[in-house]
C-alpha cells in the first residue's frame, strides 16, 4: 500500500501529527487539515485514497464532511474512517449508509489505525480488480 | 273533653236544680203561708221525689266522673314519671279516688318532667353551640384548604365523578387559560383546549382506573415555547371508598428537563474533552514505545506532547473538581496580597504556545505601579487563564488579544479586561455566557468547550472574592470579557 495518499482531518493538531509519522513510517503519503470544511476542499482537489477523519471539528464536523463527499461525484466513493471520541455517536444505520467503512474510539492506538487504514485500503483495491 | 264538660255542666246543674226545687218544696212544707202550703201540696209530692232521684242520680255521675279524673291524674302523673302501668293499674287507677295527694303528685310530677325538660334544654342548646363551633371551624378549615390550594404555584385541579370541574387555583386557570373562579361544575373537556388534549385523556383515565396515584410527564407547546409538566393524578374517595372525583397536580419541570439536558451535554462535552488529550497521551506513548520515534529530537518533541497534554487534562479535572467544590463550598482559600500585573504575566507566559499555534497575537501591558489585590493566586490564575484561553480560541487565525489592568482608586477597584478581536456572542445570549454548562449555539462550531470556564471564572470572581464579571460583545468584531476586585488597601485590614 506505499505511496498511498492519505487525508487525515483533526483539530488537535498533536493528533495529526502522530497520525502522519505513522503513516509516512509505513510509506504513506499524508496531507493534513484542521476541520471539516478545510478538508473537503483538500479532498475535491488532492482526491486521497483514503480519509481518516474526527468526528466533532468546528466549522464542519466529521459526519458533514462525509455527506458532502458522497454528494460529489469525484469524492462519492473514497473510503472514510472515522475518530470518535463519543461512544456510539453514530448510529449503525447512518453509518451504512455514509459508506463509513470504521469508526474507531479515542484514545486509539495508531498501530491500530495503521491495521484499519490497510484493510479498507485492501478492499477497496479487491473490489476495483474484481 | 269538650263534651264530657258540656256533660259535666248539664248534670251539674239538674243536680243542683233538684235539690234547690226539693229543698224549696219541703222548706214551703214547713213555713208560715199555709194557704199556698195546703193549695198544692199533694200534688208536688212526686215532682219532690222526681228532683230527689235526679239529684241522687247526678250525686252518682260526679263521683263516677271524679273516678275517672283521679285515675287520668294518676295515669298522667305516671306516664310523666315514665312508670308503665298495664291493664290491672289502670283499672285500679280508674277506682282510685281523686285527692289533694294525688293532686300534688301530680304537680310534682309536673315540676320534675319540666325540670327534666329544662335540663333536656339546656343539653340541646350545649349541642347546638357545640354544633355551631363545629360549623365555623369546619368553614375555616374549609377556607383555609381553598386557600391552601389557590395559593400553590403548581397547577391544581379537582374533578368529581363526571370529570366536571369541582375546584381549581390561579394557577390551573392560568396555564389552561379559564376563568378559575366561574368554572364550577364544566366539564374539563370544555375548559381546556385541544391541544392539550393528552392531559384530559390522562385525567379521566387515571380517575377510571380507580388507581391511588398515576404519574405522567407530559410535554406542552404553545405561543413558541414548549414546556414539560410532571403531572400526578390521585382519586379522590368518599366515605364508602367509592372514588368520587379526582384531583390533578401538574409540576412544570421545563427548568429541570433543561438542567438535566445541560448536564447530559456537559458529560458528554467532558468526556470529549478529556478523552482528547488522553488520546494523544496513549497515541506518542504508544509510538515511543514502538520505537516509531526515530531520532532524539522527535523522541523529545513526543515526550513534550505528552507532557503537555498530562497538563492539559489535569488542569481540565482540577476546573470540573474546582467548581464543583466552590459550589458546594468546600473549596480552602488561601488569600494573601499579590500583584494582579504579575499574576497575568505568569498566565500571559502559558497561554503563548497556544496563541502562536493559532496565528493570534497577545498582548500584554505595562506594569502598574500598585494593583495588589487580596486573592487566592491559584485560583486568579485559573480565571485569567481561562478568560485568555477563550479569547484565543474564539479569535481566527491573524487575530489578536489584548489583556489589560485599570486601578479605580476612588472606587478601590482594579479591574482587569480580556478584549479579542473574534467572533463575538450574539445580544440575546450575552446573559447566560456565564451559566454553567452554557455554550453559546452560535459559536459551538467554532471550538470545543465545557461550557464550565466562564461559569468558573465567575464563582471564583464573585463568590469567593466579592468581585464582579462582566462581558460585551459585537457580533463579527470582537468581545470584551473582564473583572473587577477590590484593592488590596481596602482587603487588608479585613485580613489582619
Amino acid at each position: 500500500m506505499t505511496g498511498k495518499k492519505v487525508l487525515v482531518v483533526d483539530d488537535e493538531i498533536h493528533i495529526v501529527h502522530v497520525v502522519a509519522i505513522k503513516l509516512r513510517n509505513n510509506g504513506y503519503e499524508v496531507i493534513s487539515a484542521d476541520n471539516g470544511a478545510e478538508a473537503y476542499e483538500l479532498a475535491c482537489k488532492e482526491q486521497p485514497d483514503i480519509i481518516v477523519t474526527d468526528f466533532q471539528m468546528p466549522v464542519m464536523t466529521g459526519l458533514e464532511l462525509v455527506e458532502n463527499l458522497r454528494q460529489r461525484q469525484e469524492t462519492k466513493d473514497i473510503p472514510v474512517i472515522m475518530l470518535t471520541a463519543r461512544s456510539f455517536a453514530i448510529p449503525k444505520e447512518q453509518q451504512e449508509d455514509l459508506r463509513i467503512s470504521s469508526c474507531l474510539s479515542k484514545p486509539f492506538s495508531p498501530k491500530e489505525l495503521l491495521g484499519n487504514i490497510e484493510d479498507v485500503l485492501y478492499q477497496k483495491q479487491v473490489m476495483v480488480s474484481s | 273533653m269538650r263534651l264530657r264538660r258540656i256533660l259535666y255542666a248539664i248534670v251539674t246543674t239538674i243536680v243542683a236544680s233538684s235539690l234547690f226545687v226539693g229543698s224549696l218544696a219541703k222548706w214551703q212544707d214547713s213555713g208560715p203561708e199555709e194557704g199556698w202550703r195546703y193549695a198544692g201540696y199533694e200534688q208536688r209530692i212526686p215532682v219532690v221525689s222526681v228532683c230527689y232521684i235526679v239529684g241522687a242520680v247526678g250525686v252518682i255521675c260526679l263521683g263516677w266522673y271524679q273516678l275517672k279524673l283521679a285515675g287520668a291524674v294518676t295515669s298522667i302523673a305516671m306516664l310523666l314519671q315514665d312508670k308503665k302501668g298495664d291493664g290491672i293499674g289502670a283499672r285500679r287507677r280508674f277506682f282510685t279516688p281523686l285527692r289533694m295527694t294525688k293532686i300534688d303528685e301530680l304537680y310534682q310530677a309536673i315540676s320534675k318532667h319540666f325540670a327534666g325538660c329544662n335540663t333536656r334544654i339546656a343539653e340541646y342548646e350545649k349541642q347546638i353551640k357545640d354544633l355551631q363551633v363545629q360549623i365555623q371551624l369546619s368553614q375555616r378549615r374549609g377556607g383555609n384548604t381553598e386557600a391552601i390550594i389557590y395559593s400553590i404555584r403548581d397547577a391544581v385541579i379537582v374533578i368529581d365523578e363526571s370529570d366536571r370541574l369541582l375546584m381549581a387555583n390561579e394557577a390551573a386557570g392560568r396555564f389552561f387559560n379559564f376563568d378559575f373562579n366561574n368554572s364550577q361544575h364544566k366539564h374539563v373537556s370544555e375548559l381546556i383546549g385541544h391541544d392539550q388534549s393528552e392531559f384530559v385523556d390522562f385525567l379521566s383515565h387515571s380517575r377510571q382506573s380507580k388507581g391511588q396515584a398515576t404519574r405522567k410527564e407530559l410535554e406542552f407547546s404553545g405561543d413558541g415555547t414548549s414546556k414539560t409538566f410532571d403531572c400526578i393524578v390521585s382519586c379522590v374517595y368518599d366515605q364508602n371508598r367509592q372514588v368520587c372525583g379526582a384531583i390533578a397536580v401538574l409540576h412544570d419541570i421545563t427548568r429541570e428537563k433543561q438542567i438535566q439536558q445541560m448536564k447530559s451535554d456537559f458529560v458528554s462535552h467532558v468526556s470529549h474533552e478529556l478523552k482528547t488529550p488522553l488520546a494523544s497521551i496513549t497515541a506518542y506513548t504508544e509510538m515511543l514505545a514502538d520505537g516509531e520515534a526515530s531520532d532524539e529530537q522527535t523522541r523529545k518533541e513526543f515526550y513534550s506532547v505528552i507532557q503537555n497534554q498530562a497538563q492539559r487534562l489535569n488542569r481540565l479535572i482540577e476546573n470540573i473538581l474546582n467548581s464543583s467544590r466552590i459550589e458546594s463550598g468546600l473549596i480552602k482559600v488561601n488569600k494573601e496580597p499579590a500583584s494582579l500585573t504579575m499574576l497575568i504575566e505568569e498566565q500571559l507566559q502559558m497561554i503563548k504556545g497556544y496563541a502562536e499555534e493559532k496565528n493570534v497575537e497577545v498582548i500584554g501591558q505595562k506594569p502598574i505601579v500598585f494593583d495588589q489585590v487580596y486573592v487566592d493566586k491559584d485560583m486568579i490564575r485559573e480565571v485569567i487563564v481561562n478568560l485568555l484561553s477563550n479569547a484565543v480560541k474564539y479569535t481566527p487565525s491573524g487575530g489578536s488579544v489584548k489583556i489589560g489592568t485599570e486601578v479605580d482608586e476612588g472606587a478601590s477597584l482594579a479591574r482587569v479586561s480580556v478584549t479579542d478581536t473574534g467572533v463575538g456572542i450574539p445580544e440575546d445570549e450575552i446573559e447566560h455566557v456565564f451559566d454553567k454548562f452554557y455554550r453559546v449555539g452560535a459559536n459551538e462550531k467554532q471550538a470545543k468547550g465545557t461550557g464550565l470556564g466562564l461559569s468558573l471564572v465567575k464563582q471564583i470572581v464573585e463568590k469567593v472574592h466579592d468581585g464582579r464579571v462582566f462581558v460585551t460583545s459585537q457580533v463579527d468584531v470582537g468581545s470584551t470579557f473582564g473583572f473587577e476586585l477590590p484593592l488590596a488597601t481596602r482587603q487588608g485590614s479585613r485580613a489582619m
